[in-house]
């Protein structure tokens, strides 16, 4: 499963908002920090399983907390067609 | 920072 962001979905910073938010066509998703991190790693080349475990690594945390909660993020964004899991 | 679950909140237009 490698996940891309569609064509028109893009990260941005919110200076106003002063947060990091997914945008796509006439919708904007304010982000976390967490949700920030896993998405600036969504490149299309990278399968699920290498994201969750680069992330894994860089906040210390173990991987079988890490990998369901990338999963569960990511076919949620799925599901409103702002994440394409066959990249 | 701590891991925790990723969150992702949809903003919504406030447009009597």
């Amino acid at each position: 499963m490698i996940p891309v962001l569609p064509r028109g979905v893009r990260l941005h910073w919110d200076g106003v908002r002063a947060t990091h938010v997914l945008l796509a066509p006439e919708r904007t998703l304010m982000l976390d920090e967490i949700g920030h991190a896993i998405l600036s790693r969504v490149d299309g080349v990278t399968p699920l399983s290498a994201l969750a475990a680069g992330l894994a690594a860089d906040f210390d945390a173990p991987i079988a907390e890490v990998e369901p909660d990338v999963a569960d993020f990511l076919l949620g964004l799925a599901k409103e067609r702002l994440v394409d899991l066959n990249g | 920072m701590r891991w925790s679950k990723p969150k992702a909140v949809e903003v919504r237009c406030g447009m009597t």
